[in-house]
């Protein structure tokens, strides 16, 4: 009892300080680096301490001293709750979802069973498109409560264009769920130990549809109408400074650790290394005792997956920086003309595959 | 810390433009509609995340191994620690051009008052025993002054031209702007570049 406790507790607290103390820095970073980087430019690296900037990192801590000493406005005529309110409701999903993602299989450790997930849901990928969905809250209060115009339409954008994805985001996945006959991600995670059962070769078109109703979920370019710069300022979140602005842009960069994390347990192996099954890891491992190979093969198997989330967070930065925003009324016509019909076709082949 | 950077490593060229048998009509594409490859999207899609990959993963490895000695894919200047060379056709701040012994070149015609189309000029002339004529006082106002380069154009002496000094133009104060003759000097040897390259432009033969 205790020990499962401390294992919860120790879980949790490794995920919440990749995702918040790690993920969330690096990616304001790593989102200014790259671009400048494919754009042939140098990027941030300025901020130094003692003369050293660590090719710019330090460009963070600055950033978070200058957002926390900023003044935390709520315009005139703005709706006080709901403004305070909206910024956690985005923020929250993108945390909670990742309880739900494997970062790790299963070891016996002391005489302990460790399962690498947080809450090992029976409908774990419901789960997530349930709280995701939550997030569509966050920008459309947003975008209401700050009693502008700006907002106001990005607000309507982000709801329109959230809802409609979201319907094709869950008919992309199905293809999986029949693939592996199971909602549990520990069990799809489980069953692509084959490099050629994982995902990606089973379901190569829903692969390329889920990401990209995932992008256009998590409301970046290609997909950000609904903050568009040149268009309406900054969308549903014009009106907010200081810590609020932190946590919508928290929240964004979150849900890409997310999709990435969602990505690599269904189409990319999990946790897994190609060609190499647990059990080969662990005998492979034999040299330090029992114990100590448990261990040893967990951090390779969590070393594994967070290298696989970081691959998927470098491609969904350089499709970002890659293409160019489109219009309104074309990611409505992506979405309903192109991906729905495409994720259905989807459906009807891997039934007819199944059924054979 | 205070190094030159040559953003081309080469001489600029003073000749302006591009000559006209050069230039050629852009091919414009008129037919809006896309073909099919190009509606299928993810061709290509992969097709420019090729070409940002490839600029990526070059710049990455210039990042980590510094070619010596080649031309620069980056172009971007630390500009307090480095600076570029500039072409000879930049417009500075209007400086005023001595001889060797340290005397104005300028004869306070008043042809450069007259045409400056800020009034950021104001000369006041006088005689010397020789009856040479020398500007007694020269202020120049540069909280006035747009940089256009009439003066130096106009001038039948080549006593002001546009230097190539950028630095130091802002003050706090518009009264610290006021410029006078004294503040103004500079050798010829410093704004030889300069003088050449009006000698061409302007077609002005040397007096």
């Amino acid at each position: 009892m205790l020990a499962d406790m401390i294992e919860s507790i120790a879980k949790i607290l490794f995920i919440f300080s990749v995702n918040i103390g790690f993920f969330a820095p690096v990616l304001g970073w790593v989102e200014r680096k790259q671009s400048a980087v494919m754009q042939d430019r140098i990027g941030a690296n300025r901020a130094a301490i003692f003369g050293f900037t660590v090719i710019g990192l330090f460009h963070s801590i600055a950033d978070a001293i200058k957002v926390l000493t900023k003044e935390d406005f709520v315009p005139t005529g703005a709706n006080k709750f709901f403004h305070t309110l909206a910024p956690l409701i985005s923020l929250v999903p993108a945390i909670v979802t990742f309880s739900v993602i494997p970062f790790g299989g299963q070891y016996t450790i002391f005489g302990h069973d460790t399962n690498l997930v947080i809450a090992n849901l029976d409908v774990g990928i419901l789960f997530i498109f349930a709280f995701s969905s939550l997030a569509t809250y966050g920008a459309v209060l947003g975008g209401w409560s700050s009693n502008n115009n700006w907002s106001l339409i990005g607000g309507l954008r982000a709801s329109a264009q959230m809802l409609s994805y979201e319907v094709a985001m869950g008919l992309t996945i199905i293809g999986v769920l029949m693939v592996y006959g199971s909602l549990k991600l520990t069990e799809i995670g489980m069953m692509q130990v084959n490099l050629f059962r994982w995902g990606i070769f089973m379901q190569p078109l829903g692969f390329i549809l889920f990401l990209t109703c995932a992008i256009a979920e998590n409301k970046r370019a290609p997909f950000d109408t609904p903050e568009a710069e040149s268009e309406i300022v900054a969308g549903y979140f014009t009106e907010y400074s200081g810590m609020k602005f932190v946590m919508f842009w928290m929240g964004e960069f979150l849900e890409i650790v997310t999709i990435s994390g969602i990505m690599t347990t269904l189409f990319f192996g999990a946790w897994h290394l190609p060609f190499i099954s647990d059990q080969m890891l662990l005998s492979f491992f034999q040299f330090a005792g029992p114990n100590g190979a448990g261990i040893l093969s967990m951090l390779v198997n969590i070393a594994t997956f967070f290298a696989k989330v970081s691959f998927f967070i470098w491609l969904q930065m350089t499709i970002r920086w890659t293409l160019p925003r489109f219009r309104y009324d074309q990611v409505m016509k992506l979405c309903w003309k192109m991906v729905l019909p495409l994720s259905l076709i989807n459906i009807f082949i891997t039934g007819l595959v199944f059924l054979r | 810390m205070n190094k030159m950077t040559d953003i081309d490593q080469k001489k600029c060229h003073p000749m302006v433009g591009v000559p006209v048998e050069k230039l050629r009509p852009k091919q414009v594409r008129k037919n809006l509609e896309l073909t099919l490859w190009e509606k299928l999207y993810i061709f290509e899609i992969i097709r420019g995340m090729y070409i940002t990959t490839s600029h990526f993963v070059l710049n990455m490895i210039g990042f980590v191994f510094t070619p010596k000695g080649q031309k620069r894919r980056i172009f971007t200047v630390y500009y307090p620690e480095e600076k570029v060379t500039l072409p000879p056709a930049y417009r500075g701040r209007p400086v005023l051009v001595t001889w060797q012994n340290g005397k104005e070149k300028c004869v306070a015609c008043g042809l450069c008052e007259i045409i400056c189309p800020a009034n950021a000029i104001k000369i006041v002339a006088e005689e010397r025993e020789s009856s040479d004529r020398y500007p007694l006082s020269y202020t120049l106002d540069m909280s006035r002054c747009v940089y256009c380069g009439y003066c130096e154009e106009v001038c039948p002496k080549e006593a002001i031209v546009m230097s190539a000094e950028y630095q130091g133009l802002a003050e706090r104060d518009r009264s610290n702007m006021i410029y006078s003759k004294e503040q103004l000097l500079r050798s010829e040897e410093s704004v030889k570049d300069r003088i050449e390259y009006i000698r061409r432009i302007y077609s002005k033969c040397n007096y």
